[in-house]
């Protein structure tokens, strides 16, 4: 019995009450009185509990009790919902997810007991609460004396067991060593779901203080669920009774625990008089009776054994993250998949029959079919594709949580306003963009927005508002994270850059106030906390660049002083699949991705005007530069220049290059593969595709190129 | 093959022909040999390697063994073959003159090479084998695929 096979649900399964938590908790601030709000609460802080005890970590189901038990008091309405309560609740859950995250790493849960938080949870509940707890505790005691009681059902079945001569033998042999010997009946509560995980826990929990020589029924039969409510086994251990039976206790949903320890005699009388045991089940239940009170004490103290246990795991799980990368799929988009894959059967079987039925003349049928193989791949691949795509929801949702912090801390008030949230992206990149998504959200609160006199004095809404935009255009996803703050102060940013070196006065001079706001892209202006005018904006956005950039996409900035900025993200939809142009140039072919393309224009020599000795083209009240593809790649012509170019115009961003192209082959969907890792190549090639004839054509670059 | 190397002290070499000299490549690296075809020119790649192929949909650089050792360029003929090496996962291809036979070499049959030797490019290999009569130049395929330049 292993509870890892759960491991994977219960991660995710608590990542998703997480969320809610976080969603619900935020409501919750807003409106104190919102009934649905605190059941929602309360059930997944009771849910959580459940599923932390039955994956046996202890540690994660105490805080989630204590959080449970506030709830409990507020739904009942003993208890007003106060900021203070917010923001301890906040903390449970940043302490939840620190669990789940060492939780995911390396299986245990790691040995913070957040004591700080729990202390303070119960502080409230006592405030809260105040005469409810002594009723509370006088309840308590009433059921004390109820439970002795019930004990009496609870029999020391260990008896029955009969040893085996060699079993007498270790046991023997044990009290030569010095060590002691148990024997405890455990009985699970009825309404346990899992059992065999219980008692796996039981032994497990033993493992660590010393051995089981006999267990009835066996550990085999318990390990498959063949068991009632109670089983009974010896123990040697050099550990005492109190320890070995609170290591038993500590596992949840044991209703009792009967037990005895056992002397040298006592051992050898037990099989001669297994009928007279009225005296020693005295002492049993007088065993636990105490057990109330050790379980008491094991509330407080955590248990030495119990945390050799998670060290244990956490040796074990040490190597290798335990969960793996997965994607949660759609059944329907699953659906469609076995569809198609059915579809290409037939298709396949369509070929058979015309190849074997083909007398030479009758090509029609072989076309049709390969055309409608050819439809069902594209399907196919479409679908599968289909199926890495997640819903940006997964990244923004914690967002909102983010921006109410930062409220606190910064001291500011502000709105998140998103939209677009089941946009949905490839899995590669939903995993990247959420750090400078953050980055990005961060830089508005805190240098975007102005502080709130600031606001007041200028005649904006008090509450500041930043915007996070998701939406799908052509091929490329854009992400929009705006505010209406104080924009990004250009001057400012230009005299900085020139008294940094970063430009000469002259060049700033030439520079556009966009080509200013890029420079905060630069690594050298990000690493300076300096730029106090700007309120050190810039601080990590080349690394938001360089991330996006990583991912296929580009970022860009406008601001407008005074009234806020609006930083565009744009990302390819996939990265693996593209929609493509291919040119010749001379004999070789490239690709260049459509998305980038903006139009594709026939030029005469003659219309090509010069600009700083380089060439550029004027059509439609736009400047544009001409690149040469031939001399960038390196291409030998020796044909002599042609009287009209074709002219293919590519966009990044705002700017604009024509490349300058041989021939157009005309549209093409390519798989985008790489060159191996031995040859070295320039950033202008991004790749290469294998085209349908076998032949390869390399993939262009258009972001290094422009 | 690691396994023969250690209990016999025997490797399996296949030789090839580059100019007038024979070399031998450790089988264990060679995942396959193909025919010469067309090959892909990629642009401000260093200056051996030729280009990439399509090796039954996997693109494979191939590196001129003859440019990398400051030989004359490669002159492709009918029995022009690109070996294709297999090097912690990733495939490489090297063209070869001619590929002539597989030969068993013993520990005792294989001179190590001293590496003092003046002539930089001596340093592509790492012993010669003696077969029948014949020297074989056994490549340090490591050094012969990775990036160091030799000056």
């Amino acid at each position: 019995m292993d509870v890892s096979q759960y491991l994977e649900i219960f991660i995710d399964e608590t990542k998703e009450h997480l969320q809610s938590l976080n969603e619900q908790l935020l409501i919750l601030e807003k409106e104190p009185e919102n009934d649905n709000t605190i059941n929602e609460i309360f059930r997944a802080a009771h849910y959580l509990k459940g599923m932390a005890g039955t994956m046996g970590y202890k540690r994660m189901q105490r805080l989630t009790h204590d959080m449970e038990n506030v709830f409990s008091e507020i739904r009942n309405a003993k208890m007003k919902v106060s900021a203070g309560l917010v923001d301890v609740l906040f903390q449970c859950l940043d302490a939840l997810e620190g669990y789940l995250e060492t939780i995911q790493e390396t299986a245990g849960e790691g040995t913070n007991d957040n004591e700080p938080i729990i202390t303070q949870l119960n502080a409230i509940l006592n405030a809260g609460t105040g005469a409810q707890t002594l009723k509370a505790e006088e309840v308590k005691q009433d059921n004390a004396p109820s439970q002795v009681q019930d004990n009496s059902k609870f029999k020391p079945l260990y008896r029955d067991l009969t040893l085996e001569p060699q079993e007498k033998h270790v046991i023997s042999e044990a009290f030569e060593k010095g060590l002691n010997v148990f024997a405890f009946t455990v009985y699970i509560q009825e309404t346990c779901i899992l059992k065999a995980a219980r008692a796996f826990l039981v032994f497990k929990g033993i493992e660590d203080v010393g051995e089981t020589i006999k267990s009835m029924p066996s550990v085999q039969d318990i390990e498959d669920e063949r068991f009632d409510f109670h089983f009974s086994m010896y123990i040697i251990s050099k550990e005492s009774y109190k320890t070995v039976l609170s290591v038993i206790q500590n596992v949840s949903e044991i209703e009792a625990v009967v037990g005895e320890e056992f002397t040298y005699e006592s051992i050898q009388n037990l099989n001669k008089k297994q009928s007279e045991t009225s005296e020693q089940t005295q002492e049993a239940y007088e065993t636990s009776e105490k057990e109330s009170n050790v379980s008491a004490e094991n509330m407080k103290t955590p248990q030495s054994s119990q945390k050799a246990q998670t060290n244990n795991n956490a040796k074990a799980g040490a190597q290798k993250p335990v969960v793996n990368r997965t994607v949660r799929v759609d059944i329907e988009k699953l659906d469609v998949l076995m569809n198609l894959v059915s579809e290409l059967i037939i298709a396949k079987n369509g070929l058979v029959s015309v190849s074997s039925s083909e007398t030479g003349e009758n090509t029609q049928g072989f076309h049709e079919q390969i055309e409608y193989l050819e439809r069902v791949t594209t399907n196919l691949h479409e679908s599968v594709m289909k199926t890495r795509m997640v819903p940006i929801e997964s990244v923004v949702n914690r967002f909102p949580r983010m921006i109410r912090d930062l409220n606190k801390k910064l001291n500011k008030k502000m709105e998140l306003y998103m939209t677009g949230e089941d946009t949905e992206l490839d899995r590669t990149v939903i995993d990247e963009i959420g750090d400078p998504l953050m980055h990005l959200l961060r830089n508005s609160a805190d240098h975007g927005l102005e502080p709130t006199e600031a606001r007041i004095q200028r005649g904006k809404p008090e509450v500041g508002s930043i915007f996070l935009d998701a939406y799908q255009e052509g091929n490329n996803v854009i992400i929009e994270v705006r505010d209406d703050g104080n924009g990004i102060d250009v001057n400012a940013v230009r005299n900085k850059a020139i008294e940094r070196g970063t430009i000469t006065a002259d060049q700033a001079e030439s520079m556009s106030d966009k080509d200013i706001i890029d420079l905060l892209f630069l690594p050298s202006f990000s690493t300076a906390k300096t730029v106090s005018d700007v309120s050190g904006r810039g601080v990590g956005l080349d690394v938001v660049k360089s991330k996006i950039e990583a991912l296929g996409g580009d970022v860009e900035v406008k601001s407008k002083l005074g009234e806020g900025s609006v930083w565009t993200i744009r990302l390819p939809l996939t990265l693996a699949i593209i929609q493509a142009l291919m040119v010749e140039l001379g004999d070789e072919k490239y690709a260049i991705a459509l998305g980038s393309i903006q139009t594709i224009e026939d030029i005469s020599v003659h219309d090509i005007k010069y600009v700083e000795a380089k060439e550029v083209i004027h059509i439609r009240e736009t400047v544009i530069p001409l690149i040469r593809l031939d001399k960038v790649l390196g291409i030998v012509k020796d044909e002599e220049q042609p009287e009209n170019l074709t002219v293919v115009i590519v966009k990044k961003g705002e700017k604009l290059a024509g490349l300058v192209v041989d021939n157009l082959m005309g549209q093409q969907e390519i798989v985008i593969k790489s060159l191996g890792k031995y040859i070295n190549i320039d950033k202008v090639i991004s790749g290469a595709t294998i085209l349908g004839d076998g032949e390869i054509a390399l993939i262009l670059d258009v972001n290094t190129l422009v | 093959m690691e396994e023969n190397k250690v209990e016999y002290n025997q490797v399996q070499y296949i030789v090839v022909k580059i100019g007038n000299e024979q070399y031998g490549i450790d089988i264990s690296y060679v995942d396959n040999i193909v025919r010469m075809q067309k090959i892909i020119r990629v642009p401000k790649a260093q200056h051996y390697f030729k280009g990439v192929i399509n090796l039954r949909g996997v693109i494979v650089p191939v590196m001129s063994i003859r440019l990398k050792m400051q030989l004359e360029d490669d002159k492709f003929t009918n029995s022009s073959r690109i070996i294709i090496l297999k090097m912690d996962q990733a495939l490489i291809g090297i063209i070869v003159d001619e590929v002539k036979e597989v030969v068993t070499l013993e520990n005792t049959d294989i001179e190590k090479m001293a590496y003092d030797s003046k002539e930089d490019r001596t340093s592509y290999i790492n012993g010669i084998g003696k077969h029948a009569g014949e020297l074989i130049s056994l490549l340090d395929i490591n050094s012969v695929i990775t990036e160091k330049e030799l000056v």
